[in-house]
């Protein structure tokens, strides 16, 4: 997996490269806005990250030009603008997700793996999503495991379903406050913690083998016990 | 609106202007009128004063006799003058004149008498108004007249030309003042609708300027010099702004980056990784605060273009509602969200969202156990009013203007986390939306409603 990083903080940049590199991701670094056309143009990546302000070019005039070239790899911005607005800009400039700085490596590894997945394809329409023996009927919107319905809450139910269609993937607190509360800014995270744990309580309590795990520093993931670990 | 009561002001000064150009032109018409009767009366009777004063000296010189054969000799003058004659003696049997008998009624009026004679013309009888003047000569009576009926034809023609005058003059005076107000109208309208897109948002919008250079043009090019500069100023606040939070970020992002290196050669719970935990939690919490500033200056900054959608406030208050219930709960506070089914306001769905999140934060942390939280969305006609109501500590009334200003907190609250910025990004918010923000307190407790114009449920 090729991932281009076009961000003119040199520092930034250097944990950046050296995080995802050993994530497994193969990374070329460029340091303004037109070296990261040329190289996004010359050669074919599977991601970029774009920096918002640099030199030469900004970032989402690059994303653009690129857009109107038919570059159609999914685009993650980074940016410093962090109202709202900005990052209703970064957007529909043709960005594929919006992360302000400062953000913890963790959350900035969950998107990259989240567009990763999106790009290649992952998007089922389905009427029932299945993970072991949990079962989601999108049509019913109904739950149930081990054959056993599951009452949950219109929101308890919606965050199970971004779940299940992210089997094996670090979801953050923030992905979901953005998914599944609309929220595009930064309540007290933690809020979303509880809902986890009630969740938690309605889908794992009574069963067995656990299915959502907390991961330490980074969200939430709902494993699939049948796949190789 | 405003508009229609700015154009009643321009109608009412045309109006008043053309009552008085009205009120003018028919006094001048009207005198010259009546001045023109009177000489032209004038006249007549100076005609009948010498006729009568000539025929007093035949009198005196030549009796009843001599008088009569005058008289004879100008009766044939009927017709061509239209003089009329009459002279008749004690008893008031005819001696000579025009005129068949006395006539039997007529309006006095001093020596002065007025009296219609009925004519033969083409086989017509037509009635002939006559002005005569009547004196006593020796007993004997002589009147003296002349038709006037020419005169009053005159009279009529020049009376009637006097009131169309006077009406045509109202009716194009009524006519300019229409246009003259409407053009004021229209020109203030298109002030008016240029300025509320200003007002709301859109920087780059300018007054209209017309081909005339008139003193709206003046006053158009003058607002838009104006704008020019305003325009300059928010464009240089915003590249200011870009560059603090770039300034302010990305050192923040090389200490988020060097702490969680150091966090991977930390053992978990030993002094560095306590350390840089307790650093990544106050670095998250500056960005919070960095972040609420950043929206609070865009928010007041206007919005230029600021995107608008219709929100349904009511269902983000219950969604909110769900998302805070544990917190409260954890808290030992009774929330409870009292929302219609949907109201609908246009305006910023992230924003509108934050100014909820603002008000159930503030709530919750400020509220001690035990208390109560309530959050009520209300719409009433064409209003929708987002309130939360606690039972906490409160915020004493002189303070309240205080605390919508950012980095402002009550003293007693100086322990406690936070920035002082959560009302005054909700009241930013509620000025951004042209809303209306009550504080009210209450005994215990705190009344915060926000109220804005509700907009139309989508079809």
């Amino acid at each position: 997996m090729q991932i281009l990083l076009v961000e003119d903080d040199i520092e930034a940049a250097g944990h950046l490269c050296q995080g995802l590199r050993e994530a497994g991701y193969e990374v070329k670094h460029c340091a303004d806005g037109a070296a990261g056309l040329a190289e996004a143009r010359a050669a074919r990546y599977d991601l970029l990250i774009v920096d918002r302000m640099l030199p030469l070019l900004d970032g989402l005039s690059m994303v653009g030009e690129l857009r109107a070239g038919g570059v159609l790899a999914p685009v993650l911005v980074l940016s410093a603008l962090g109202t709202v607005d900005d990052r209703v800009e970064g957007l529909r400039a043709g960005g594929d997700d919006y992360l302000v700085k400062p953000f913890a490596f963790a959350e900035l590894l969950a998107r990259v793996e989240a567009l990763m997945r999106r790009a290649s394809g992952d998007n089922r329409l389905v009427g029932t999503l299945r993970v072991g023996d949990l079962e989601m009927n999108l049509l019913a919107r109904r739950v149930a495991r081990a054959g056993r319905n599951i009452d949950l809450t219109a929101k308890e139910f919606q965050l199970l379903e971004f779940l299940m269609r992210r089997i094996g993937q670090i979801v953050t607190r923030t992905m979901l406050l953005e998914s599944v509360w609309n929220l595009h800014f930064d309540p007290q995270t933690n809020l979303i913690d509880v809902h986890m744990s009630r969740l938690r309580q309605a889908i794992d309590r009574d069963f067995s083998p656990q299915l959502l795990h907390t991961v330490r520093g980074s969200g939430y993931c709902l494993k699939d016990p049948g796949a190789a670990a | 609106m405003k508009l229609p009561r700015l154009f009643a002001s321009t109608a009412r000064l045309a109006l008043w202007y053309m009552f008085g150009v009205v009120v003018g032109v028919s006094v001048l018409l009207g005198s010259a009128y009546l001045f023109t009767q009177r000489t032209m009366e004038r006249n007549v009777d100076l005609v009948i004063e010498t006729e009568i004063e000539s025929l007093r000296e035949e009198f005196r010189g030549g009796g009843v006799k001599r008088l009569v054969s005058v008289l004879e000799h100008r009766e044939d003058d009927w017709g061509r003058l239209g003089a009329a004659y009459l002279l008749v003696d004690r008893q008031g049997t005819p001696l000579a004149g025009n005129l068949t008998s006395w006539p039997k009624t007529f309006q006095a009026n001093g020596p002065w008498i007025e009296f219609e004679i009925t004519l033969t013309e083409q086989g017509r009888a037509v009635d002939h108004p006559v002005r005569a003047a009547v004196v006593t000569l020796d007993g004997n009576r002589l009147l003296v007249g002349t038709d006037v009926s020419e005169r009053q034809r005159f009279a009529l023609r020049l009376r009637q030309l006097t009131l169309w005058c006077a009406g045509l003059t109202g009716a194009f005076m009524a006519l300019s003042a229409w246009w003259f107000s409407r053009r004021v109208a229209d020109r203030v309208r298109g002030v008016a609708q240029a300025c509320e897109s200003i007002i709301s948002g859109d920087l780059s919008r300018r007054l209209p300027i017309g081909s005339t250079a008139d003193e709206f043009d003046q006053l158009a090019g003058t607002v838009n010099g104006m704008l020019d500069r305003i325009e300059q100023q928010t464009a240089a606040v915003r590249v200011t702004f870009n560059s603090a939070a770039h300034d302010l970020r990305a050192p923040l992002q090389r200490v988020r980056g060097r702490l969680e290196k150091a966090l991977a050669g930390a053992q978990a719970g030993d002094t560095t990784d306590v350390a840089v935990h307790a650093a990544l939690e106050d670095l998250e919490r500056v960005q919070r605060t960095l972040a609420v500033l950043l929206q609070i200056a865009q928010a007041e900054a206007g919005g230029a273009g600021m995107p608008r959608e219709r929100v349904d406030v009511a269902r983000m208050a219950r969604e909110l509602g769900e998302l805070y219930a544990p917190e409260a709960q954890s808290r030992q506070l009774s929330l409870q969200v009292n929302a219609v089914d949907a109201a609908y306001v246009s305006g910023h769905q992230q924003l509108l969202a934050q100014l909820l999140t603002n008000l159930l934060e503030n709530s919750i942390k400020y509220v001690p156990a035990g208390g109560h939280v309530e959050l009520a969305v209300t719409q009433q006609q064409k209003e929708v009013t987002i309130s939360i109501i606690d039972d906490g500590p409160g915020i004493p009334e002189p303070s309240q203007a205080a605390m919508l200003l950012p980095f402002r907190r009550l003293e007693r609250d100086a322990a406690a986390p936070g920035s002082g910025l959560g009302l005054s990004l909700v009241a930013a918010v509620v000025r951004l939306h042209h809303g209306r923000l009550d504080l009210r307190e209450l005994s215990p407790g705190l009344r915060v409603s926000c109220s804005f114009d509700a907009a139309a449920a989508p079809a």
